[in-house]
């Protein structure tokens, strides 16, 4: 984990809704990871004040580059949709757990399920994955075909799109494509979840009657995003005092050991 | 130039601290920042028992500023001795931990215990947090609570003992002042603002207390104003704190009658604020041929 100030790439409309912002990665903050973060101060001024977090959505390491995938919903994100390439950031990461370390072993197939801008995590899980040469099926959900980011297709994984409106692959979320898979006989399978928190809900409930583990990125607003201010707690139940810090004991948890309300 | 500050007979290296609750016990920050540029490190708040914070959400950032309810979310001060103090005992800087209670004997009672404690430099005294139901804020706004309460710490150590004042008063002065009869080797000055944000799409407030603690930016004249009344109201030093970003707003503060001073939520934006403003301050001080803080005091009278 470092500070640094760091060169835009790249930053550039993945779909009609979402940007990718590719920057110099500090090599000696150390590699990011799929589901680990960084903090980005948006603006020198005191509006919008914090630090803003933002899950990797790729590391290259030849290239010495970072990226993150975002969508415009406030006065930070804005402010960010108006960086160009060769404007400076700070950064503050790698922050955070990643998916790997909770990964268990002899785990055959991977559902790697996105909803919106978690398509960035997941997308630098599934590639993490392709390395390993281990099964994917990445579940890509979103409203409507014009909001599908345009990836790089990945090698070893199959993708499966789901949109609100059916204009692109299935009609429905994730979750109607993953209810509609036979029971899998093996049952050495894991599932993993970026984006917003119903999906997650619905995620940890479908991979808890498939008995498959389950692994959820949780979303909560930060201060500090180094485990300081207590400020972004989640509900778990197996903490004394029911709350864990999403920015360090997180943002990647096992879906069983979250409160879902 | 001497930019170290005297509080309760013991001397800080600078005047630049990092607040309560923003710091979490140091170890947080090991990575992004050089503890040697910090005159103290006030601890995030200790009381006797654990203590599981409030419901989420906790935070929401509001115009220059940040409304919390964490509710001094803390593992205790036996933890805090056996797992935390260690680490903050090797720091180069000051330790001054914050301590909190429901009650008058339960503030007694952690003090007791971290007396026997080594690396401690001294106490801030938290009667300010306006996000628990008892202690807190209620004994802060009573200056005969806070006088009685202050007087029965400062007679279980000799080490500083610093109360922590809160603005959500009709006067500070009356609070800064009882402190001070009650033995206080100085106040801080100030907690965060009561405040609200309503989600209007759900009727309803964003923090599920209602009310939250307002900090950063958008309270500093609230803070340097306090400060200034404060600092002509008594004669022992204020540490002014309050929505310091950099050198220039900490400076405000000690032109207003402040001896040191605390970054709190500038630490979430830039942990190397307080670097940056001991170098700003040093600065400032040299090119206006200013000698020590206290020769800051001379502008405002």
């Amino acid at each position: 984990m470092k500070q640094f100030i760091a060169r835009i790439v790249s930053h550039a409309p993945v779909s009609d809704c979402f940007f990718e912002l590719t920057f110099d990665w500090g090599r000696s903050a150390g590699v990011p990871r799929p589901g680990q973060f960084c903090t980005l101060r948006v603006s020198p001024y005191t509006a919008p004040l914090l630090r803003r977090p933002f899950a990797f959505s790729s590391y290259d390491e030849k290239a010495g580059t970072a990226s993150i995938a975002y969508k415009k919903r406030g006065p930070a994100t804005e402010l960010l949709a108006g960086k160009a390439p060769g404007d400076s950031i700070d950064i503050i990461g790698p922050l955070g757990n990643d998916f790997a370390t909770l990964t268990p072993p002899d785990i055959s197939r991977n559902y790697l399920v996105a909803g919106g801008t978690g398509f960035g995590p997941i997308r630098f899980l599934a590639s993490a994955f392709s390395q390993t040469a281990q099964g994917c099926v990445l579940v890509l959900g979103c409203r409507t075909k014009s909001q599908l980011p345009r990836f790089t297709a990945l090698p070893s994984a199959r993708a499966i799109v789901c949109t609100d409106d059916g204009s692109e692959g299935i009609k429905g979320t994730p979750l109607t494509y993953l209810e509609s898979l036979a029971p899998d006989p093996g049952g050495k399978a894991a599932v993993y979840c970026c984006g917003p928190l119903p999906l997650l809900r619905a995620c940890h409930r479908w991979a808890e009657t498939r008995g498959y583990p389950c692994f959820v990125a949780m979303e909560q607003t930060m201060a500090c995003g180094v485990g300081a201010c207590m400020g972004c707690a989640v509900k778990v139940n197996d903490a004394a005092s029911g709350y864990a810090r999403a920015c360090t004991e997180g943002p990647v948890f096992d879906s069983r050991r979250m409160v879902w309300t | 130039m001497d930019l170290s500050v005297e509080i309760g007979g013991k001397k800080l290296a600078n005047p630049v601290g990092v607040a309560s609750g923003t710091f979490g016990y140091g170890g947080e920050y090991e990575q992004l920042v050089d503890f040697s540029a910090i005159g103290a490190l006030y601890t995030k708040a200790v009381t006797l028992g654990p203590r599981p914070g409030n419901d989420i959400p906790r935070i929401i950032e509001t115009p220059s500023g940040l409304l919390n309810s964490i509710g001094l979310a803390n593992v205790g001060v036996d933890r805090f001795i056996s797992e935390k103090m260690p680490y903050c005992a090797g720091l180069p800087c000051a330790i001054v931990v914050n301590v909190a209670g429901a009650a008058a004997d339960e503030y007694a009672a952690v003090l007791d215990k971290l007396e026997a404690c080594d690396g401690i430099w001294g106490y801030e005294i938290n009667v300010s947090c306006p996000n628990v139901k008892h202690g807190g804020m209620a004994f802060g706004t009573d200056p005969a609570l806070v006088e009685r309460l202050t007087a029965g710490l400062r007679g279980r150590t000799t080490k500083p003992l610093i109360v922590k004042l809160t603005p959500n008063v009709t006067d500070i002065r009356d609070v800064a002042k009882a402190a001070q009869e009650g033995g206080a080797d100085a106040v801080s000055c100030i907690n965060t603002l009561v405040g609200m944000v309503i989600d209007v799409a759900a009727k309803k407030p964003v923090l599920p207390l209602g009310t939250g603690g307002l900090s950063g930016p958008a309270i500093r004249p609230v803070g340097v104003a306090a400060t200034y009344a404060v600092s002509r109201a008594v004669s022992i030093p204020v540490i002014g704190i309050g929505g310091i970003t950099g050198a220039h707003d900490a400076l405000q503060y000690l032109l207003a009658g402040a001896s040191a001073i605390q970054i709190g939520t500038s630490n979430f934006v830039d942990p190397r604020t307080a670097s940056d403003v001991l170098a700003g301050i040093r600065e400032f001080c040299e090119q206006e041929k200013v000698t020590s803080i206290k020769d800051l005091h001379r502008f405002i009278p």
